[in-house]
């Protein structure tokens, strides 16, 4: 999704990552990347197809790479346990990127043209993924998959995106917030990639949908003092907030809003990027009736999702949760698509895999199945819309089936 | 022990011209980006080691200048290595003279910290602006770079392109050299110890120290140039104070005032990173970061000064009989005691 600020921001807030951030200053010192080896367990007889993942293990957005490696390594041991792929065992190799763009070209190389990885998955910031991605796709002709959500856009053959695109954030989410807020929206936004391009795709929904954009305004990241906006919306009657300021920005944005009485006169507030992490930045009062479009929250409670949830909770305890916003259920699809998309080419070569990818299937899955749209290098899934209530989500809307990402079409 | 450094400075250039030859594909890759880094530590080092000016800004040409080269690749499809590097080196060149009228020029000498947070200041602001500016890709810079070409030549990454940036960091290496073995470094290392003392002689003391910022400008812009065509992209990290800082390193690490200790610094805080990183998944920048400390605490001259004595380090200056300035750049204490000087 985001940014690098998004997540350096989220990431201040939560003390137990203090070690973390202690780290980074050093880091800035450092140059260089973790590699770590998972050797698949077990006697086998054949030469392993080898995994790279690349993802940020330090640095600023420590909190979403640690849990998307503990998925990736999760997935990968549940492949061996089922025998491997095509007979082979699968290896993972571990690079950490540091959150730091000129270093993990480094380590990403490593990774194309040392290790002959078959695949890379990983990059968490649209900044890593437009770094790293030619080193990997063309230089390194290599398979990559990118798992966040993100401000779409991306269409680079052999490039797979498995996270959400503001066509499956907006679009059930914005006539579930016309339906439960109102028709007059107020766009406050961190000046930044994502939030543009978002804000462009949600206006347009909005005006499809017979509502209205009142205002649209961006801030810097860390920009806190909103009196002037929230004034307006307070006195231009605005619905809906559909907010895209970031941390540490959003904090005081939510708290100036929440004291002009915004949600006590019935405003909605709605935020797209706010997962199980985002809802420690304020305290749970402040945004009471704060609504977020997702491909999962646990509070969807699937089997399916409650099963993977429990197995990671006992391998990685609960200081690192998977959740939707630090790109760990896009990396949980992005694998399963991919090592079916093997067994069903039979191959690990690029051309085969990516054939197969284009068209590859999960009947089930975390937040339920989800498909590749043949052509676009990016997945349908299902969305969930889910409001806060003391702290918690309480889902209160499910997609109807797969939500098309829209990406990449021709015209 | 007598002119070790020469011995060092053809050790490693020897080294080099044959590493690529024992190296597998990835670690000549390595290599290439640490010659490239160290260009870059080369320009740190001529204007702190030699000149005495702290500039946490050298990232700001590096990155200045790597943006336009991108640009130009991107949007006019120009990717002739004889175009783009020159275009680079300038781009550094301009951008750091302005950087020098602000911060250097003037009616009375700036002190060190003045010019250090002005530096810093640039790079952060410049950064900033970057990560906010749509034609330039916002945060996201400006990805897949086309290869450089040399005619209808591509040169790849590998050891085409190593032997390039080691072609162009042994030549710009042997020209700053002779820079600060010229009456020019004179006067620059006698600024560099004691600025009003140079000034009483009559000197433009700081006309020398904008000439030789600018110039590290030059050297650095170079570097940000070979740099984005051998990474594929660019983006606002290679503006910010971040990487500023982290040459800043690379040259106390190494040795500054040597030349060859900012280059022995990037390959080795490379390196180290590299394979601390693979015994601590997570600890590692806490390690790398440690030592560095240590180093730059214990060892103020760097770890070139274990092999270097002081009065080499100085370097004697046009005839040989003439003696010696005081020793060594100032690091450690003798910064703290120069900042006083220049600031009361």
């Amino acid at each position: 999704m985001q940014n690098d600020d998004t997540n350096q921001r989220l990431q201040s807030y939560s003390r137990r990552l203090f070690l973390q951030r202690a780290s980074l200053l050093t880091g800035m010192v450092a140059l260089g990347g973790g590699s770590y080896l998972f050797n698949p367990k077990g006697a086998w007889a054949a030469a392993p197809i080898k995994v790279g993942i690349a993802t940020d293990l330090t640095g600023p957005i420590s909190w979403g790479g640690i849990p998307n490696a503990n998925v990736a390594k999760m997935v990968i041991e549940e492949i061996n346990d089922h025998g491997g792929l095509l007979g082979r065992p699968v290896q993972m190799i571990l690079e950490d990127t540091a959150t730091n763009e000129q270093l993990a070209v480094t380590r990403v190389r490593k990774l194309v043209t040392q290790d002959k990885v078959d695949v890379v998955f990983g990059g968490i910031t649209s900044s890593m993924r437009n770094a790293i991605k030619d080193t990997i796709v063309n230089r390194g002709r290599t398979l990559y998959i990118y798992p966040q959500l993100y401000e779409g856009l991306e269409c680079t053959k052999y490039l797979y995106c498995t996270g959400p695109t503001p066509a499956q954030q907006c679009d059930t989410f914005i006539p579930w917030l016309i339906k439960n807020g109102g028709k007059k929206f107020y766009l406050p936004s961190a000046d930044y990639v994502w939030p543009h391009v978002l804000n462009k795709y949600a206006r347009k929904v909005i005006e499809a949908n017979g509502g209205e954009v009142v205002g649209e305004e961006y801030f810097p990241v860390d920009h806190n003092e909103y009196s002037a906006t929230v004034n307006k919306i307070m006195s231009s009657g605005v619905n809906v907030v559909f907010n895209t300021t970031i941390p540490p920005g959003v904090a005081a944005f939510f708290k100036q809003l929440y004291e002009a009485g915004f949600g006590k006169k019935g405003g909605r507030l709605a935020c797209v990027y706010y997962d199980e992490n985002a809802l420690n930045i304020t305290p749970a009062h402040e945004i009471e009736g704060l609504a977020s479009c997702l491909d999962y929250f646990k509070a969807v409670n699937d089997p399916f999702g409650n099963k993977v949830q429990e197995k990671y909770t006992k391998l990685y305890g609960t200081k690192n949760p998977m959740t939707a916003g630090s790109a760990s259920t896009g990396m949980w699809r992005g694998i399963n698509l991919w090592a079916e998309s093997v067994k069903a080419a039979k191959s690990v070569k690029r051309e085969e895999v990516a054939a197969a990818l284009d068209k590859a299937k999960l009947a089930d899955g975390v937040g339920g199945g989800c498909e590749v749209v043949p052509g676009t290098w990016h997945v349908k899934m299902n969305m969930y819309t889910a409001v806060a209530k003391n702290g918690k989500y309480e889902i209160v809307e499910k997609s109807k089936g797969m939500v098309d990402p829209r990406e990449c079409v021709k015209a | 022990m007598k002119a070790a450094l020469p011995k060092i400075e053809l050790t490693l250039l020897a080294l080099a011209l044959v590493l690529p030859l024992f190296l597998d594909d990835f670690w000549v890759l390595f290599a290439t980006r640490v010659l490239i880094l160290g260009l870059m530590a080369l320009s740190f080092d001529l204007v702190w080691g030699y000149a005495g000016i702290m500039s946490f800004g050298q990232a700001l040409f590096f990155g200045m200048a790597g943006y336009c080269a991108a640009l130009l690749a991107t949007k006019l499809d120009i990717t002739s290595v004889f175009v783009l590097l020159p275009v680079a080196a300038l781009v550094g060149l301009i951008v750091a003279f302005i950087v020098a009228a602000i911060v250097i020029f003037g009616k009375r000498p700036p002190n060190l910290v003045f010019v250090a947070l002005g530096t810093l200041t640039g790079s952060y602001v410049v950064e900033r602006l970057a990560r906010g500016w749509s034609y330039v890709g916002g945060q996201n810079g400006i990805p897949s770079l086309p290869r450089l070409t040399a005619g209808s030549y591509e040169i790849s990454e590998g050891p085409m392109f190593y032997y390039m940036a080691l072609a162009l960091l042994v030549l710009i290496y042997v020209a700053v050299r002779i820079l600060v073995r010229s009456q020019f470094g004179l006067v620059l290392a006698g600024i560099r110890q004691q600025e009003h003392r140079i000034a009483f002689f009559g000197y433009a003391t700081q006309n020398y120290k904008g000439i030789a910022f600018a110039l590290a400008g030059f050297v650095a812009g170079l570097s940000g140039g070979l740099y984005a065509f051998h990474e594929g992209f660019v983006g606002p990290g290679q503006l910010g104070p971040v990487l500023s800082t982290q040459v800043v390193l690379y040259a106390l690490f190494g040795g500054v005032g040597t030349l060859i200790g900012p280059i022995i610094g990037t390959a080795l805080i490379d390196l180290l990173g590299y394979f601390l990183s693979q015994l601590w998944e997570t600890g590692w920048p806490i390690v790398l970061g440690v030592l560095l400390l240590v180093i730059v605490m214990f060892k103020p001259t760097g770890l070139i000064g274990i092999l270097v004595s002081a009065r080499e380090r100085a370097g004697s200056f046009g005839h040989p009989r003439v003696p010696t300035l005081e020793p060594s750049p100032p690091v450690g204490k003798e910064a703290t005691r120069a900042v006083a000087e220049r600031s009361t």
